[in-house]
């Protein structure tokens, strides 16, 4: 996982149960407002005002645009992968092999073009 | 112009809006084997489909599609813009069946970039950007070589490939690849030097934060990749 990878390349640590809990910050810096902005964003959620308006004072103009930016352009690549079944590449699977099912990756749809799917919960 | 920089509420830089006007004026030009108006069609479909997400499916408000395109289309623009979690091989088999894969491809490019031009709009708290005018002419019927099964739902790059398989998920249509990952480059993993590197310069946010949000968009929209 590259949200992994990139912590330990700068000596942090970081929670990947942050990925898939609400408003968590998973030890990254101003993460538990991001997070809450991308929530808000994919749920189209009665609070995506206010949250978009903590994310621009906590985070500024310049990287608000680009927290926007990220969450925008990642609502469309999971549907290039979702709507083309691609599988995971190798090395990814390798590298989260120990995180997958805790986090409960393996139960999604998508595991199954990876063969990796576990049946749903 | 679309996305002109007047819009956002705060400075956006101008290669991303560059590259936001150029794969949005590409959705409405004929395409590799959907026209222009197609192609409008099925960002039209996309978007009214994805705006009542929060919906279930058979409760949408969707009248009656104004578009010529076949059932199957329709269905596949709906789904894939506002279902992506409950796609699957055997639904994806069936579009292809009728549409053929290239055609089914081609459709997915459409939507996946008009998915992301929207979900950023909303971020931004503008709203959506006006369709492209269809353009006139033909679908120019280009079935790229060294295409081969990697055990995706259609067929995909194998020749001289070394990247990420997300990157070639749609390479049975190149045009539609361009289309979108102008816009990945702009807006999230900028060249592939950049991309390769841990600790990024080159965005305001660092990498793990960048990396935080597209882990959280990717879970909560139950995709494994």
């Amino acid at each position: 996982m590259l949200l992994r990878a990139s912590s330990q390349a700068v000596g942090a640590e970081v929670d990947l149960t942050a990925a898939v809990e609400d408003a968590a910050d998973g030890g990254v810096e101003d993460g538990a407002v991001l997070t809450a902005f991308a929530e808000a964003v994919v749920r189209a959620a009665d609070d995506l005002d206010a949250a978009r308006a903590r994310a621009l004072e906590t985070l500024g103009p310049a990287k608000f645009v680009e927290a926007a930016a990220t969450v925008g352009i990642f609502n469309g690549l999971v549907r290039v992968a979702d709507s083309t079944g691609i599988p995971s590449d190798a090395m990814m699977l390798e590298r989260t092999a120990d995180v997958r099912g805790d986090l409960g990756f393996n139960r999604w749809a998508g595991a199954s073009a990876s063969g990796v799917a576990e049946a749903p919960a | 112009m679309s996305f002109d920089a007047g819009r956002f509420p705060v400075p956006v830089r101008e290669d991303m809006t560059a590259a936001l006007r150029k794969s949005w004026a590409d959705i409405g030009r004929a395409g590799t084997w959907w026209t222009g108006p197609e192609r409008v069609a099925v960002a039209a479909l996309a978007r009214v489909e994805r705006v009542q997400r929060n919906e279930p499916p058979w409760s949408r408000n969707r009248g009656e599609p104004d578009t010529a395109l076949p059932e199957k289309a329709i269905e596949a623009a709906r789904k894939i813009g506002a279902d992506p979690m409950h796609l699957d091989r055997a639904w994806a088999e069936e579009i292809i069946a009728e549409l053929g894969d290239a055609r089914y491809v081609e459709l997915a490019s459409v939507v996946v970039t008009t998915v992301a031009a929207d979900a950023f709009c909303e971020a931004m708290g503008i709203e959506h950007e006006p369709l492209p005018e269809p353009e006139t002419g033909e679908p120019t019927r280009e079935r790229p070589e060294g295409m081969g099964d990697i055990g995706a739902w259609v067929p995909v790059q194998v020749v001289d490939w070394s990247r990420a398989n997300v990157a070639r998920a749609l390479s049975l249509v190149p045009a539609g690849v361009r289309t979108f990952f102008r816009m990945v480059a702009a807006m999230y993993s900028g060249t592939a030097t950049d991309f390769e590197k841990m600790v990024w310069d080159h965005r305001p946010l660092t990498r793990p934060q960048v990396e935080l949000l597209a882990a959280r968009v990717s879970a909560l929209n139950q995709c494994f990749y």
